[in-house]
């Protein structure tokens, strides 16, 4: 261990004798040089580096980045010209062989990584061997839809945090991965889990919760860093949920409401929302200027069955803004009022510089939607700008569900799922992997059926209809598509661009791949073994900079499972 | 040091030692013993009618005899026997039998309806909740190595509402031709 934080002390110092090094062969620039983290003691994680974490090329400090959640990595010594080039650099295989959701977190040469059932690894981030792995003593009870994942940690001072499927968040000792403090966040008997990554943020760790398909009530909880102290709680589903009867969605479609059934089933069973689902599966964006936070909402509960959760089910499938010291409500936009598809909003929203509808640039909020559509928002009132071409095939939207099943395109498997987006600010694009899956919907009524799976019905994947996905590049500034790659395979996981005029994503086939950012054309691909379904991640450790991604398959769309965390850099 | 530290040392060592040795499930033999008669030696059964309860998940077991006992899942066997057991004692058979290991049954299926099994079952995403290798985890069941008849008959209740402890799977499972779920117990038990 001694010897291990000597290499991270050093690191600092290495990384800068490589930079002389490697400037004079011409690979990194000094553009970049001023872009690395030169400040902090390189042990501890300050407020100022997550604050700079955008312009950070050393280090991989967010799930998404940054707090704006571009996930664009600043560095370019891997771009267009030389990725071809790009090689595993090591392999680190864990010991769980399950769905791999992380993004790898980098700290000056320590990388953290997580795998299903809330396992914690430390990692020498330039050789990929072990320094220390933390496995959670699990409670005997959990409650989880679609599969036991973990989407990574945060990071702050000494401490790393980690949500856990039992629905507890744990603080640990950086150096040593030994546990600091742990609160239980919900009951999992009543189906709250934990497989979203916290966000450190000024001295809280924020982080939601699971449980849209067991009738939980959503939240997003704040909590002191170094006590657990619960600070506050943002309830996802409103005491008065009913909200305006809207008939539309975001995007204009009428979506067959029975506005005069679900009135009358107001009065006779008030207003749902104790078990009205609503939950916040990715991390918020953090709007330092403002003091704001942005997430999103998924799914009411039950997700098929509307009948007995009369009203727009606010704020179930809403982005949301928050104040960041109190909780308190300042905005939210609702796609889908009364969902009964779960085309619900899960993709974690980005903040980005975008034109509002009179050309002028604003501060804006884009999310990415299950319905297919990259909707972009004003940042101040939550209000939509517009709204993408739909990414995905769209076919009879809203239909609604029946007994015997009711085809309707995207499937609730669709769109964009969990897997966060990227944008170059620079091209005005942001990057997005999508899912099409044809499935039927079916209802069936059911009573609260106290913490067990609830869903009002089924979803099911149609035998026969071909399935696939595609990687796309949407101008947020007008909505169109720039450009499109189709994959063999419906695609979940994540995606990231860099200052390098790349993209990367993986796919469930174990192809991970590069594009050019600009035209979309395949520049490299590596056959990993297993699905690459976890969101890539980049950092720079001695003047070599490593693109890293999990291969371990994904659950929910059943891709082959591994156990295996790659790092790549160029070949020398 | 005090010279009574070791005495006391030695004291809790042997108490700790007494209790770790001890039958934790001492108060239950008499019941477990009665469920051996149709689930087999340990939760093991050897009766395709019985399903196996060694290594299956603790709190799907502690649900399912909750739901007997409360009549949620209805059955005239299960109800009388655990109708005077409490929570706790519940918890800890449900404890005991998950703590065994699951038997082999060294059942090999038809490849044709192994095949269509699991066809049918990725069209219903069962490994979203039973996971790929269908041994569940914690209220969700273990069905990989289970007695086809007995996975053919639940699901076949669920399907009828003969079962209706879990309303999601049932739902589910109505969407199913008896001829599938027949072939998707076919598909699980050849795991």
């Amino acid at each position: 261990m001694r010897k291990s934080l000597l290499k991270r002390g050093s690191a600092l110092f290495a990384f800068l004798c490589g930079i002389g090094v490697i400037s004079s062969a011409g690979t990194v620039s000094a553009e970049e040089v001023k872009k690395a983290t030169l400040y902090g003691n390189m042990t501890v994680v300050t407020q100022d580096m997550l604050n700079r974490a955008g312009g950070d090329a050393n280090n991989f400090l967010h799930t998404n980045g940054n707090y704006s959640q571009t996930r664009y990595y600043p560095a370019s010594q891997i771009n267009t010209g030389n990725v071809k080039n790009l090689r595993p650099a090591w392999i680190f295989q864990t010991e769980v062989v399950e769905s791999q959701e992380t993004t790898p977190i980098v700290v000056n040469g320590v990388m953290y990584i997580t795998t299903s059932f809330s396992h914690v690894y430390a990692l020498d981030a330039a050789t990929g061997e072990q320094i220390w792995h933390y496995k959670h003593k699990m409670g005997p009870i959990t409650t989880y839809c679609c599969g036991p994942n973990n989407r990574g940690v945060a990071v702050s001072g000494d401490k790393v945090f980690l949500g856990t499927l039992d629905a507890k968040l744990v603080a640990l000792d950086a150096k040593s991965g030994k546990v600091v403090w742990e609160k239980q966040i919900a009951d999992p008997e009543k189906g709250y889990s934990e497989t979203m990554a916290p966000t450190a943020v000024n001295g809280k760790i924020l982080i939601g919760t699971n449980g849209g398909e067991y009738g939980v009530r959503g939240f997003v909880k704040a909590y002191d860093a170094e006590s657990g102290k619960l600070l506050w709680t943002f309830y996802t589903t409103a005491e008065n949920s009913v909200g305006v009867w809207a008939t539309h969605d975001a995007t204009g479609r009428d979506m067959l409401r029975d506005i005069k059934a679900e009135k009358a089933a107001l009065k006779k069973l008030g207003d749902p929302y104790k078990t009205l689902g609503g939950g916040v599966w990715q991390n918020p964006a953090v709007d330092l200027e403002t003091n704001r936070i942005y997430f999103v909402a998924g799914n009411p509960s039950p997700d098929l069955d509307g009948s007995v959760r009369p009203g727009d089910n606010l704020y179930t499938n809403s982005l949301i803004s928050v104040d960041l010291d109190t909780g308190k409500y300042i905005c939210h936009f609702q796609y889908i009022a009364h969902d009964v598809w779960d085309l619900d909003a899960v993709s974690p929203p980005i903040i980005t510089q975008v034109k509002d509808k009179n050309g002028k640039m604003v501060k804006g909020v884009l999310h990415g939607g299950k319905t297919g559509h990259v909707y972009v928002h004003r940042a101040d009132d939550c209000s939509l700008i517009r709204f993408s071409e739909a990414m995905v095939p769209q076919e009879d939207m809203w239909v609604l569900p029946t007994k015997d099943g009711q085809r309707m395109l995207p499937g609730a498997n669709g769109g964009v799922e969990w897997s966060p987006m990227t944008v170059d600010a620079g091209l005005g694009l942001v990057y997005v992997i999508n899912l099409h899956q044809p499935m039927t919907y079916h209802v069936e009524s059911t009573p609260y059926p106290g913490g067990k799976l609830w869903l009002g019905g089924a979803f099911k994947v149609i035998p026969g209809e071909e399935q696939w996905g595609n990687v796309s590049a949407v101008d947020y500034n007008t909505g169109k598509i720039r450009w499109k790659v189709k994959t063999q395979q419906p695609m979940i996981g994540g995606i990231m661009a860099t200052a390098g005029g790349l993209v990367f994503t993986g796919e469930g086939n174990g192809l991970f791949k590069a594009y050019d950012s600009k035209t979309g054309n395949l520049l490299w691909k590596f056959q990993a073994g297993a699905g690459v379904n976890a969101p890539p991640a980049s950092y720079t450790v001695d003047g070599k900079q490593y693109i890293v991604v999990g291969a371990g398959g994904n659950v929910q769309l059943n891709y082959k499972r591994g156990n295996n965390i790659i790092a790549f850099t160029l070949a020398d | 040091m005090n010279a009574k530290i070791p005495f006391v040392l030695g004291f809790l060592f042997a108490f700790v030692t007494a209790t770790a040795n001890a039958d934790e499930y001492a108060a239950l033999r008499e019941t477990i013993e009665a469920c051996a008669g149709c689930h087999g030696e340990r939760g093991a059964s050897k009766e395709d009618a019985f399903p196996i309860l060694a290594g299956q998940e603790l709190y799907y077991l502690y649900v399912q005899m909750k739901d007997f006992k409360s009549g949620l899942r209805k059955n005239e066997i299960m109800q009388p026997v655990l109708a005077d057991l409490k929570k706790q004692d519940l918890f800890a058979l449900a404890k005991y039998f998950s703590e065994q290991k699951w038997p082999n049954i060294g059942f090999t299926g038809d490849p044709e309806r192994v095949l269509n099994g699991e066809r049918a079952a990725n069209a219903g995403q069962c490994v979203a909740c039973h996971l790929g290798s269908y041994t569940g985890n914690s209220r969700v069941p273990r069905l990989a190595g289970q007695y086809p008849n007995y996975l053919a008959k639940t699901m076949l209740d669920m399907k009828s509402k003969a079962r209706n402890n879990a309303t999601a799977i049932s739902a589910l499972l109505s969407t199913f031709s008896e001829s599938d779920i027949s072939d998707m117990a076919e598909y699980m038990g050849n795991m």
